[in-house]
């Protein structure tokens, strides 16, 4: 471990005597004459670089945050766009039901401790948009509190990031309003939705890694490891806070993987050793301890949620009957030969039916059928959904012999036609690559074979009884190996528009499962519900959490990528940066209000600008060395490259994976990026405004042999003066936006016309042309 | 300030800003110190003689005499009764069918580029092939076609990229063993026999991709050596044309482009940090491969649609893909010039502008729910149920007939019309009820009501709003012209605006696309457009207009779009589709053909597929260590050994790469044949592996090895040659064959006995 007290550190933070990188070259002089004077610069900027300064500037900053995140935060008193979903969530948690979403617990946890706090007693059931609140009395206020605490803190941690990267005082408060006075920031963290907990533990999460950074020269200290283990926290949090958050694990993997390989180089001189040593820690910070935090998380979700609920039916068998209240615990039984029984597709939820019609001969396309009985997926309860089964060996006349199995052999028999399930190599009427199902005569023993198929059990063990509900089995036609299988294309008219079913090849699909809905019959003829009459009423099972946390895990991925439903507000990335379109939040005929998800013009094409400036100084200054000629000087090249790098980092990882994302996607999406852009737009007119930065800014340690010369930045008098009147412009716009970002006060139709300040907005009551007409 | 900074900047650590040169400096006589000069001696570069590797071509005679032999091998194995079977096999289905649509000059639409189906059907073309087959089904029996020359096109692009194989390794300067080998490898992969026997498109595109390698090698090669040479301009303009005619034949081709222009960045990126090169001379060497690799692959592809366009002037299937105006171009779809003006009591037809649904159409059928009013749908020919009369809906009387009597009034924005067709007598109406198909809150239905002499009711109401009109037809924006003036029609009385988009109705409506009042409706499906107008009134002389006949840019330009929509579009299931991380591991194959008891089955050759995936691996793993191992300070780059391997494998390692790994960003179908150039660069690969790992070893016993591994590909190429010739086989034979259970070869299918 390395020397000196982190109590001298702190006191020398705002103009630390550090360096930051090894040049054998250079004298170890402490007072290097070309160390710039910092009673050289500006007056202004020597007030604006003093603790007071720095202190009334967060609180300002704050302070302001916090007025316009929580002015009128009770209106409108009714459930906007997506609190529909996660004012849902809440109640669950607070009833202790079972539900399914997309999105890792931890935000939907707050939210429903917010509600907790507040004595939401979750009986209200956010069905639709526009649903009052204050009717039903809901504490809604207390819930949206929460987002708009964490939103509003958002604002003085972008100013932190920016200071400790060693911008001066008004470069960072320039990104920090760009950020405060934002609509779309301010639209998302007033209502009941989980960006607002993603960008506050994400920014927290640059946060330390730029302090943990600082201290490289420090590594193994105390303060070092703190930093680093809070990095990997919050880390964990923003992961386990919504999908998106997984990105900010990507962000911070790659800088990490940056970062080891400079501590591999052999220039740097360190040895192997040394090197697993940095390797083990971070793996510690930024493997070990997250997984175990999102672990946690998922089992706290786990066990508050511990009853049965809505999201039963997303489960498997296994995971549903640990729940308590489930139907599956309560009405699954054996099922034993010949008990009369309807089947159900598990993903279209078809039942197996037949009816006494026919295939056509001939079909359209020419292909010829077996003109056997139909048998198609019906939706409806029906008679002609009961099929008896059949065993096919010497049962005995009592006891377990008489439960079905996994793995046996069963001839499904119609009951009202009294016909065997048979399928056979004639090609189905919708599918010519799969074969056709169709029933055979019971007496009739000529095509035998044909009608014995293998029940299979999903993960069923050898000798596991076949249960009804739980019970998902695939039905393997045994002579040809074909799956029953049936998909959501309707049949022609001749089938009453019915379901096809068929046999598919593929007998490992994953859409090949059925259930059995009911056990409707005996052969005794006696109620099947008997069976259980004597049994105690059944505990909840337990499973292993590792099995539910993955099974959950699966599915959470599965159903992300299958939100592939086109929705009337839903965008391409390629438009986020350049504000094409917002979400039409809620709107209220009543006084005609809306709230319509928009950002700052102002701030958000600043970003894009401060992003394509900077792409073009760094292609610049690459080509420019190539050929010899250094255009930066070191100080502002390292931190171009390494603070400004970092923020485009964050900027392009939360970024460019949506354009592979094939799901609906939104533009609040875009707003973690937008945060990282405000942090690049702040470096680049830190650049643009001085050549000079605050350099170096990492705290000085026992591995740093040769201080190098130190720079101070000088914004001068202009430095304020920009920044204040873009603030103004800023706050401006915001001004003018703000009746659609807080859905108050109404507008009429031709001041909505003058606030779609880009045709492809798309707001409501705007006034038309063909009004008058 | 600066200055000072600079001053003290340390020196810069030794590799990272290693002195901006290129590594491999130009082999350039006056530059070589002694070793180098040795070591140029051994290849024949003795300083002052300009004799260098001139893109791999100057080979010793026996060497000449070598690529006979093997050209006669490859000959033999892939045109081995090529006219069996004589029936349809796979996809000869679709470019057979290209063929006969070329020959018959009627339009068609395909995703890919026309050059290799041009190359077929010329074949086909010159043995008499009269285009009056239909390549229905697989295993249909030919009958009067000259199949065995069509196939021959594909043959013998196969066979060609066996000796452009043994060259590009020669040329990249591996030994004649290796490239022997290589030759030999791909002679006897079974999946690139199976593939270039038929009527298919991959054996063009490997052709043209492995002709591309070579002349970009061949070029680099005179790079090297001395820039702006005659034959540096022959083997850079060589790369450019190979590169076109490779994307002609498959949109794939692009992965070529890829490869290449990596590169080409790679090549001016070392040129920028020669200092040596002025600013001038970059920029000559960066617009010499700007004109060589941008210009000339996209004149040639541009080119080839043209060929493609001239040949089809007749009206076909594939008119239904694109708009109007370009079906207009096409004979057999013109329309005799209309009256330019629309005025009230005009006689008109009415087109959707976003999609090919067609006309706005009624017939005498009612929607079986809702209103259970007459139904109207989007059709897609001309017919007279497309006519309607649109009439002022706020004239005096009955707005049907008041225009009889009335001046010429014409349709501005903003007027309130009532359309009426002028079979059924209905007007066109909307009202609160669902449609049919699309049943949201936000859609209304709309239907034909009314009964001949009532003037209807407020809901036949429309309001024409004029959305934009023709520039250079200035009154188009004021009012509604024909074929210039795009408008919507709102419905005042619901706000709706006239709606419709791909969706088709039920059999009951003859699967026509739907039309409804969409209150939510995206702009470009609710815009809507005049095609014919009659007015009793007009004039005979009245100014007339018909379609502007699209120039060969937009129509180049509108196919690429319709292509690329229709390639997005093939995301359906296939029987015998397989995902890409299938491939290298030779997981599954693809069923061509079966018929009398014989198979035609893709599959590779698995000793030459999977030896070729474990030195993608190998070479991966190996240039990840030795870049660890840089990092800690060894200097393996230091030896030239390293660095000739690392450039050569490096090479062929981009091009397998490039070739395979964006297929994982396409959702569409996708086979076991589009790993085939990805493999062409691997086999490569696998042998310059074995130059590698033999190259200390003596001449005899590198022969050695390479004949034991020859033997053992032949053998496997043999004891698969059934599926790829669909060849008599046993069930039990076959049962043997099945080395992974993936493999679904159909053993059934075989006889238990051959003879």
């Amino acid at each position: 471990m390395s020397g000196g007290g982190p109590s001298r550190m702190r006191n020398r933070k705002p103009h630390s005597e550090v360096s930051r990188d090894v040049s054998p070259e250079i004298d170890e002089d402490e007072h290097n004459d070309d160390v710039q004077n910092p009673n050289n610069r500006s007056h202004v900027e020597k007030v604006l670089e003093t603790d007071q300064a720095n202190a009334g500037m967060i609180a300002l900053l704050t302070t302001l945050a916090f007025a316009l995140r929580f002015y009128k935060i009770n209106h409108p008193d009714q459930v906007v766009f997506d609190e529909v979903h996660f004012g849902k969530f809440a109640s669950y948690y607070i009833l202790r039901q079972y539900y399914f979403d997309v999105h890792p617990p931890l935000a939907k946890l707050l939210f429903g401790l917010a509600g907790w706090f507040v004595g939401y007693d979750g009986s209200f059931g956010f069905e639709n948009i526009g649903d009052s609140y204050t009717e039903a009395h809901v504490p809604y206020v207390g819930m949206r509190a929460l987002p708009a605490i964490l939103g509003s803190l958002t604002v003085p941690i972008v100013y932190a990031i920016m200071k400790e990267c060693g911008f001066s005082t008004i470069v960072a408060t320039f990104s920090a309003i760009i950020v405060l006075f934002d609509n779309a920031h301010i639209a998302q963290d007033r209502l009941i939705l989980l960006d607002a907990t993603l960008i506050f533990f994400m920014t927290l999460t640059m946060y330390c890694y730029i302090r943990f950074k600082k201290l490289r020269y420090r590594d193994f200290s105390f303060d070092w490891w703190m930093w680093l283990l809070s990095c990997g926290t919050f880390m964990a949090f923003t992961w386990a806070s919504k999908v998106n958050g997984v990105l900010t694990v990507v962000a911070i993997g790659i800088a990490v993987i940056i970062d080891l390989w400079d501590i591999l180089d052999i220039k740097k001189g360190h040895s192997l050793d040394y090197f697993w040593r940095h390797f083990i820690a971070r793996a510690i910070a930024f493997i070990v301890l997250p997984i175990f935090l999102y672990l946690t998380i998922f089992w706290v979700h786990l066990s508050i949620l511990t009853n049965s609920g809505p999201g039963d039916t997303f489960m498997s068998p296994a995971f549903q009957e640990t729940l308590k209240g489930n139907e599956l615990l309560l009405n699954s039984q054996e099922i034993r030969y010949y008990d009369t029984i309807t089947i159900r597709h598990k993903d279209t939820r078809v039942f197996l039916h037949s009816h006494p019609d026919r295939y056509p001969l001939k079909y359209d396309d020419g292909r010829i059928s077996s003109q056997g009985q139909q048998v198609t997926g019906y939706g409806h309860e029906d008679t002609n959904n009961y099929w008896q089964v059949i065993p096919t060996k010497a049962l005995p006349e009592t006891g377990r012999g008489r439960v079905v199995a996994n793995e046996d052999v069963i001839q499904l028999l119609h009951v009202n036609t009294q016909t065997l399930l048979l399928t056979h190599d004639v090609a189905s009427p919708l599918m010519p690559t799969n074969e056709e199902f169709t029933t055979w005569p019971k007496g009739d023993l000529s095509r035998y074979n044909d009608t014995l198929f293998q029940l299979r059990l999903v993960d069923g063990f050898e000798g596991e009884p076949w249960k009804s509900k739980s019970g998902h089995f695939r039905l393997i036609h045994v002579p040809t190996k074909v799956a029953m299988w049936t998909h959501p294309k309707q049949l022609p008219d001749w089938a009453y528009k019915q379901q096809e079913i068929n046999g598919n090849k593929n007998i490992n699909d994953k859409t090949a499962v059925w259930f059995v809905d009911a056990i409707v019959d005996d052969e005794t003829g006696e109620e099947v519900t008997e069976r259980t009459r004597d049994v105690p009423a059944k505990e909840p099972k337990s499973l292993n959490f590792f099995k539910k946390f993955f099974e959950l895990q699966i599915l959470m991925l599965q159903h992300n990528a299958g939100l592939t439903a086109s929705h009337p507000y839903a965008s391409g990335p390629i438009n986020w940066p350049f504000l094409i379109s917002g979400i039409s939040f809620w709107t209220q005929s009543d006084g005609q209000k809306q709230i319509y998800f928009i950002g700052n013009l102002i701030g958000w094409w600043s970003c894009v600008i401060g992003i394509s400036l900077y792409t073009g100084i760094m292609l610049a200054d690459l080509v420019a060395r190539r050929r010899d000629i250094e255009p930066l000087t070191e100080p502002v090249r390292h931190r171009l490259l390494n603070s400004t790098g970092f923020f485009l980092l964050f900027w392009a990882v939360h970024y460019f994976p949506f354009f592979l994302m094939s799901r609906q996607l939104f533009i609040h999406h875009y707003l973690p990026s937008h945060v990282a852009s405000a942090l690049v737009a702040g470096s680049v007119l830190s650049f643009a405004l001085s050549e000079s930065v605050n350099y170096p800014v990492s705290v000085w340690g026992p591995r740093l042999r040769s201080p190098k010369p130190k720079t101070y930045a000088d914004l001068g008098v202009r430095g304020p003066v920009i920044v204040g009147m873009f603030a103004l412009a800023m706050f401006i716009l915001f001004v003018y936006i703000a009746p659609l970002t807080y859905g108050t006060p109404g507008l009429d139709g031709h001041s909505v016309n003058a606030r779609r300040l880009l045709s492809s907005w798309t707001l409501h009551f705007a006034a038309k042309p063909t009004d008058g007409l | 300030m600066s200055g000072s900074v600079r001053a003290r900047r340390p020196p810069s650590p030794p590799g990272k800003l290693a002195p901006s040169g290129p590594r491999f400096p130009h082999p350039r006589h006056d530059h070589l110190d002694a070793d180098q000069r040795r070591e140029a001696a051994s290849k024949g570069l003795r300083p002052g003689r300009k004799a260098h590797v001139t893109g791999g071509l100057n080979l010793a005679p026996a060497e000449w005499r070598l690529l006979v032999v093997i050209l006669f091998v490859a000959c033999a194995v892939r045109l081995f009764r090529i006219s069996q079977p004589n029936s349809v096999v796979f996809d000869e289905v679709h470019f057979g069918k290209f063929a006969s649509r070329y020959i018959k000059s009627s339009y068609f639409v395909d995703v890919h580029p026309p050059l290799a189906k041009l190359l077929i059907t010329l074949a086909g073309w010159i043995s008499g092939y009269d285009g009056n087959f239909d390549f229905k089904d697989i295993a249909k029996v030919y009958e009067n076609v000259p199949y065995v020359s069509m196939r021959m096109v594909p043959a013998l692009m196969g066979i060609a990229t066996v000796p452009l194989a043994y060259l590009t390794l020669r040329a990249l300067d591996c030994r004649v063993t290796t490239a022997l080998l290589a030759s030999l490898f791909l002679t006897f992969e079974n999946g690139m026999v199976t593939q270039s026997r038929h009527i298919l498109l991959d054996s063009p595109l490997i052709f043209f991709t492995a002709l591309t390698t070579f002349a970009w090698t061949a070029f680099c090669n005179e790079d090297h050596y001395e820039p702006f040479t005659e034959s540096w301009w022959i083997w850079l303009s060589m790369t450019g044309l190979s590169l076109g005619a490779v994307v002609s034949c498959k949109w794939v081709g692009l992965f070529t482009i890829a490869t290449v222009g990596l590169g080409t960045l790679k090549q001016l990126w070392l040129l920028l940090g020669d200092l040596r090169v002025t600013p001038q001379l970059w920029i000559r060497h960066f617009v010499a491969r700007a004109i060589c690799l941008i210009v000339i692959p996209v004149i040639f592809y541009m080119s080839m649609f043209s060929i493609h366009f001239l040949i089809l002037s007749n009206s076909g299937d594939g008119d239904g893909f694109m708009s109007s105006e370009f079906q207009h171009t096409l004979r057999g779809r013109g329309m005799a010039d209309t009256f330019a003006d629309v005025a009230v009591g005009s006689e008109i037809t009415i087109r959707h502008v976003n999609t090919q649904g067609g006309y706005l159409h009624s017939h005498p059928h009612s929607y079986p729910g809702g209103s259970k009013q007459q139904q109207i749908t989007l059709y897609p020919h001309r017919d007279s149920n497309n006519d309607w009369r649109i009439v002022n809906a706020t004239s005096e009387g009955d707005p049907y007939t008041a225009w009889m009597d009335q001046d010429i009034s014409y349709i501005t924005h903003g007027t309130r019309v009532k359309l009426r067709h002028i079979q059924t007598d209905k007007s066109l109406h909307s009202h609160d009820i669902r449609p049919p198909v699309s049943d949201v809150d936000f859609q209304n239905e709309v239907s034909g009501y009314g009964i001949p002499g009532y003037a209807g009711d407020a809901n036949d109401d429309w309001i024409v709003e004029i959305y934009k009109g023709d520039k250079r037809d200035k009154e188009s924006s004021k009012r509604l012209r024909t074929l210039r003036t795009h408008f919507r029609l709102k419905h005042p009385m619901t706000g709706c605006y006239l709606f419709s988009h791909k969706v088709k109705l039920p059999d009951w409506a003859y699967e026509q696309q739907e039309v409804t009042c969409n209150k939510q409706a995206v702009l470009e499906n609710s815009l809507w457009y005049v095609e014919t107008s009659f007015h009793p009134k007009f004039p005979a002389d009245a100014p007339k207009v018909n379609y502007k006949l699209p120039g060969f840019f937009a129509k180049f330009w509108e196919l690429q779009k319709v292509m690329w929509t229709t390639n997005a579009g093939l995301t359906d299931r296939h029987t015998y589709d397989s995902r890409p991380d299938a491939w290298p591991r030779l997981r599954r194959g693809i069923n061509f053909w079966v018929k009398d008891h014989r198979q035609i089955y893709l599959l590779g050759n698995p000793l030459v597929w999977w030896l070729s995936t474990a030195s993608v691996l190998a070479y991966a793993a190996v240039r990840g260590f030795l870049i660890l191992r840089a990092k800690r300070g060894y200097r393996d780059f230091d030896s030239t050994k390293v660095v000739k391997y690392d450039t050569l494998c490096g090479f062929l390692f981009v091009g397998w790469a490039m070739h395979y790994l964006p297929f994982y960003l396409m959702s569409r179908q996708l086979f076991l044949h589009h790993y085939l150039p990805a493999l062409y660069f691997a086999i490569l690969l696998s042998c310059s592996v074995f130059d590698l790992v033999t190259s200390t070893l003596r001449p005899r016993i590198r022969l050695q090895i390479a004949a034991v591994l020859l033997v053992i590909a032949i053998w496997n190429f043999s004891y698969f040659s059934p599926l790829a010739y669909g060849l008599p086989w046993t069930k039990a034979k076959c049962q043997k064959a099945r080395w992974l259970k993936t493999w679904d070869f159909s053993c059934n299918d075989f006889l238990d006995d051959v003879s």
